[in-house]
């Protein structure tokens, strides 16, 4: 009598061992779930020394971005995405529904080397800081390497 | 006679250690809870392991990395945070419900500690998290 418990006992094996790629693969998985977290996303601007000279600052090719709560009324998070309509702000002096930014902004600046591409922010402090990112975000999108640096609202 | 080596334990305990990160990770984030505004295209600012994050809360509480701040002392928490790091990048988590007001009184805090640029933190429209 024979018992043949075994019927794969031959020496010869045909799978594939994927032990090691299911290892490798869920290291990876988690390296990836504890980075992602942490990477932050945001703008980088620039602050003005708040002792230094106002008028030495001011030169001839500065475009200067004003936000006022007069005419960008947004005081509080802006419901859904974008920036609501009704926003005007001041760009080179001109007033400017908030949605021509990205077209005025690029034919500014486009013209110039990208390490001149600077757009100077005058924000009135009542506006939702929310709001004032998404303006910053639409400037931006219309130029590359745009440099953005915050000036006293007046 | 069994000649695949057995790898449930293995998988097993594998999937334990992914739950325990996945449990971990959101609480391994420095500082208060913050509703970061929602913006279309923000540029990536790293990780942030290696910046100073300064937190301003919904009702303008500042943080410094861990740490609950008050106003007149925070030029001197942000040195210490600073410590001896040559060039050291500050970032800046603000609540998306604040006034610009409380964000500038802090930029120019952060100014007159002597450094000039800082990064605006954000969260990518549709984008998970915190």
């Amino acid at each position: 009598m024979q018992f043949n418990s075994n019927d794969s006992g031959s020496s010869l094996q045909s799978e594939i061992n994927i032990t090691p790629l299911v290892d490798v693969v869920l290291v990876l998985l988690i390296i990836f779930m504890v980075v992602v977290p942490l990477l932050m996303d945001g703008y980088d601007v620039d602050i003005p020394r708040a002792s230094a000279d106002k008028s030495a600052q001011v030169a001839e090719s500065q475009l200067i971005l004003s936000i006022g709560s007069a005419t960008c009324p947004i005081l509080t998070p802006p419901a859904g995405e974008g920036i609501p309509k009704n926003c005007q702000v001041t760009l080179a002096d001109q007033k400017i529904p908030v949605a021509e930014l990205p077209t005025r902004v690029a034919t500014i600046l486009g013209g110039r080397p990208p390490e001149q591409r600077a757009l100077f922010l005058a924000v009135d402090d009542h506006l939702n800081y929310e709001a004032v990112l998404r303006i910053i975000d639409l400037a931006k999108s219309g130029v590359e390497d745009l440099k953005i640096e915050f000036v006293a609202a007046n | 006679m069994q000649a695949a080596i057995n790898i449930t334990p293995l998988v097993d305990v594998v999937l334990v250690l992914l739950i325990i990160f996945m449990v971990m990770a959101p609480q391994m984030r420095k500082g208060p809870d913050v509703n970061l505004p929602n913006t279309t295209k923000p540029n990536s600012q790293g990780d942030e392991r290696g910046r100073i994050l300064v937190s301003i809360d919904d009702s303008g509480g500042l943080w410094i990395n861990d740490q609950a701040v008050a106003a007149e002392r925070f030029d001197e928490a942000l040195r210490a945070a600073v410590g001896a790091e040559p060039n050291p990048k500050i970032v800046i988590r603000g609540d998306a419900k604040l006034n610009f007001r409380e964000v500038r009184e802090v930029m120019v805090a952060i100014e007159q500690a002597g450094f000039r640029g800082v990064g605006l933190i954000a969260k990518r429209t549709g984008a998970e998290g915190k």
